[in-house]
């Protein structure tokens, strides 16, 4: 293996991570306990809160004013700066942030309304709106931290900061596993693995695809990442389909004797030199360790593949997020080259943007 | 029985014997006299007739006067002859189509004025019967029963099978039809008859059977002005604003505006699937999902350019202008009909606005979608949904009711059939104007129907625009068929 695990562990040191390479069998029963027992409890997102407030409607009406003043008067200076949000699209974010709020939604036409003295239940204080919305303006907290979800693909995700948030690219990572899985009965019931899961996304959107027998274990080194996408397989009733262990990359796969029918991974992949200047939400909010793929962008992402390699079942799926195009092309380059004749049938995907953004391909 | 009850039986069975000899000329009135008279002697007879007569006269309000009523006029009595070729009247000779022509005003349907519901209800038979090609029908029927009455019919087993059930049918429309007429006017026999008995209860129950025939009306009209294969669908409704900036993306928002509050009033779901703001104000473009019954069959008469006069107030000279909204209107057809195939390969999937290397170094809120289908150049954006999958799922199906639509207008057009409703807006298709200024006027070009309170028109009250156009669409078909 040409890359070390420990190097993964630099930006984000828990007590007892160090050196995994030669973890102890206690160490390695701790990297891999279930997730429900640790202390670590996720947030309840906005919209599934109890409704324990109440605001008149001109009160709601007064805040929302403001919000939109606030917002607009932003111009065009986060777009100029960091390709940061819009007013208009601020504004957007503004009525989700009203509907996960109100319990009940039939009232926002009569929002337009003046001195409506009506009573509303809220699931937010409407002192605490005013600050989740100057944290959104002036801090830059993403949007998707300000109501404690992200909705992606047609699921409602919880993430809190400190958890990446899914991208809408990544959606079609799903999308390439179920076209891999759509006539191939041998996978669909398989052992899938999603690494670096983060909020889950992955994870849960293949655990929707594959067959009554097929699995997925998915991974984080982030213990409140695992914590979360636990959460997130419980809301969505999957928790016999989906196991998340926590630990790095394959670590805590060290038990499973199985080959694998499918892996699939979002690592990080930003070159470090990039992650100053990245846009503030996520430069100022997003946990590093999701981001930071080294000089190149490609440690994380070469580490994967040679793993990959060895632990796919001859037939087995694999596909893989990228920075663009340099990096799909490196790592297929990578593929055909120092792994030569593990895969074949790679395939560089484009994104809805036309960027190359996936590479994938089969266990020969 | 009270002399009282005899008396009046008798007095309305007369009218209603001059009523059936208007009708039929043939009635054989002494034999009918006859049988009303043996009646007052508590005799029932074969036909039933009077003793029918006489119990819903001790019992007005019940159905059986209804019933009574219904069984008459659906030919309980043998006298009729089937053909039925005359006119039904009232005793003093008002026929359906007469009520129509004197123009009574029709008031609301809590207003207790029989002239009113009475003018109401034959204007819905007249929408039936246009719908039913009344003319066509009636010529079709003397064609099947002259056959019927040929003797070597039966050498052909099969035509004569078909003949006599074609013949049947049309019949059974006709009849309902003529039943109906016939209630009617025996509603108002008996309301002219009571008030010259000076009997307000008799009146009062008239013209609550009246208004209960009113409400009937009503619902067969309907279904009779929606009676096409689309109308009982779902659909979407496009608002796009013409040339013209500011001005016309404000027009294009209040047109938006006036057809959510039109489905909310009329108990439909409403869902924004794309909005595209302005740059100043209003929109240039947004389609809204309308769901409930008949929502396609209603909103299709609002396809076509709608056109604003008004002094604008975006101008700080306040000058007058003028701006456009195109409105489509898509159904959304159900599992069961025939869909076009759509192939992934054909399809150029799009984000809305890109920019950047997006993935990780991106956090944007922004899932904006537009489908393009290549071989139509068919393009729809999604950007209301807070997922770029979600976005591209509500892309895919109003691409879908699109493809279905063009296809449905070229078997139509292959049919040289009627595609009124389906034919691309273009900006000359101008269907309505609205004028706020220098006077105030909505007017449908098309029906030339109009009211003077635009307000109204644009905070949604669209039914009498729509059901006029509605009913116009008829009168097309009936000339062209
Ligand atoms: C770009 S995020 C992707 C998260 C998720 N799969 C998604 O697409 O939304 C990368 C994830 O990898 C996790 N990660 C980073 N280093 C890791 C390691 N050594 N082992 C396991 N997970 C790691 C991070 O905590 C983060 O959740």
């Amino acid at each position: 293996m040409k890359l070390s695990l420990i190097r993964t562990y630099s930006y984000y040191t828990f007590p007892n991570f160090h050196k995994p390479k030669t973890q102890s069998p206690s160490l390695c029963a701790r990297l891999t306990r279930p997730v429900c027992s640790t202390s670590l409890k996720p947030k309840t997102p906005l919209f599934l809160r109890p409704p324990e407030y109440s605001a008149t409607l001109s009160d709601l009406k007064r805040w929302q004013d403001w919000a939109k003043t606030l917002s607009s008067s932003i111009g065009s200076s986060f777009l100029d700066s960091d390709n940061g949000p819009d007013p208009s699209l601020l504004c957007r974010e503004l009525n989700w942030l009203i509907e996960d709020s109100l319990e009940d939604h039939s009232v926002i036409p009569q929002l337009g309304i003046q001195d409506n003295s009506k009573n509303v239940r809220l699931k937010v204080d409407i002192a605490e709106l005013y600050s989740l919305w100057k944290q959104r303006i002036e801090g830059r907290k993403p949007f998707q931290y300000i109501v404690g979800c992200e909705h992606w693909r047609d699921l409602v995700l919880s993430v809190e900061e400190g958890v990446f948030i899914p991208r809408p690219e990544t959606e079609l990572l799903v999308d390439l596993a179920s076209d891999a899985v759509s006539n191939n009965e041998e996978l669909r019931q398989g052992l899938w693995v999603d690494l670096g899961t983060g909020s889950g996304a992955i994870a849960i959107g293949i655990g929707r695809i594959l067959g009554t027998r097929g699995r997925v274990i998915a991974t984080d080194l982030n213990p409140l990442a695992a914590s979360v996408a636990a959460f997130n397989v419980q809301r969505y009733s999957l928790q016999d389909v989906i196991e998340i262990r926590q630990g790095s990359w394959f670590e805590p796969l060290k038990d499973i004797e199985e080959k694998l029918s499918g892996v699939i991974s979002n690592p990080p992949y930003i070159p470090s030199e990039d992650i100053p200047g990245l846009q503030a939400e996520v430069g100022r909010h997003e946990p590093r360790l999701a981001l930071d793929g080294g000089f190149d962008g490609m440690d994380d992402l070469l580490y994967l593949s040679n793993c990959t390699a060895l632990l796919l079942k001859p037939g087995g799926f694999f596909a893989f997020e990228t920075n663009g195009e340099k990096q799909c092309k490196f790592l297929v380059d990578y593929l055909e080259n120092d792994n030569a004749g593990s895969f074949c049938n790679m395939k560089i995907v484009s994104d809805f943007a036309g960027i190359p953004r996936f590479v994938t391909g089969f266990h020969q | 029985m009270s002399s009282f009850w005899l008396k009046r039986s008798r007095s309305i069975s007369s009218v209603l014997l001059q009523n059936l000899r208007t009708k039929t000329g043939t009635l054989d009135s002494s034999q009918f006299l006859n049988s009303i008279q043996s009646s007052q002697n508590h005799t029932v007879l074969p036909s039933g007739l009077s003793s029918f007569l006489l119990k819903a006269l001790k019992n007005p309000s019940g159905s059986q006067y209804q019933q009574f009523l219904h069984r008459n006029s659906k030919g309980g009595f043998r006298f009729f002859s089937t053909q039925a070729v005359t006119e039904p009247s009232t005793a003093d000779g008002l026929t359906v189509e007469g009520i129509v022509a004197s123009q009574w005003t029709i008031l609301d349907e809590s207003e207790s004025d029989w002239k009113s519901h009475a003018a109401a209800i034959a204007q819905s038979i007249l929408v039936i019967k246009k719908r039913l090609q009344w003319n066509k029908l009636m010529v079709r029927l003397n064609f099947l029963s002259a056959e019927l009455n040929k003797p070597n019919l039966w050498d052909d087993p099969v035509h004569a099978g078909r003949i006599s059930r074609e013949h049947g049918s049309l019949m059974g429309k006709m009849k309902e039809v003529k039943a109906f007429e016939q209630e009617l006017l025996e509603h108002i026999d008996m309301i002219k008859l009571a008030r010259e008995e000076n009997d307000t209860e008799l009146e009062s129950e008239s013209l609550k059977a009246l208004l209960t025939m009113r409400r009937i009306s009503n619902e067969k009209e309907l279904e009779a002005l929606l009676s096409g294969e689309q109308d009982p669908c779902p659909c979407y409704i496009e608002v796009q604003a013409g040339a013209g900036g500011t001005e016309s993306m404000d027009w294009a928002a209040m047109v938006m505006e006036m057809y959510k509050s039109w489905a909310q009033q009329r108990g439909y779901k409403v869902t924004v699937v794309d909005e595209m703001p302005g740059e100043m104000a209003g929109i240039k473009r947004a389609t809204i999902k309308v769901e409930g019954e008949y929502a396609f069959g209603y909103a299709k008469s609002e396809v076509g350019v709608h056109r604003l006069v008004r002094i604008s107030p975006f101008d700080s000279g306040k000058r007058r202008h003028t701006s456009f909204a195109a409105v489509a209107v898509i159904p959304i057809m159900g599992d069961g009909s025939t869909r076009v195939q759509i192939n992934e390969s054909d399809l150029r999937i799009e984000r809305y606005r890109a920019g950047g290397p997006g993935g990780q170094h991106a956090n944007t809120t922004d899932s904006a979608v537009r489908i393009v289908h290549i071989p139509t150049g068919v393009t729809v954006t999604c950007q209301n949904e807070r997922s770029q999958h979600q976005n591209k799922a509500s892309a895919m199906a109003v691409l879908q009711s699109r493809l279905d639509q063009l296809e449905m207008a070229r078997q139509a057009q292959m049919n040289a059939q009627h595609t009124q409703s389906l034919t691309d807006i273009s900006w000359g298709n101008q269907i309505r104007t609205y004028v706020l200024h220098p006077y105030r006027m909505v007017k449908d070009l098309r029906t030339n129907y109009e009211v003077s309170d635009p307000d109204s028109v644009l905070e949604g009250d669209l039914d009498g625009f729509i059901l006029s156009y509605l009913s116009a669409s008829l009168d097309k078909d009936e000339n062209e068929g």
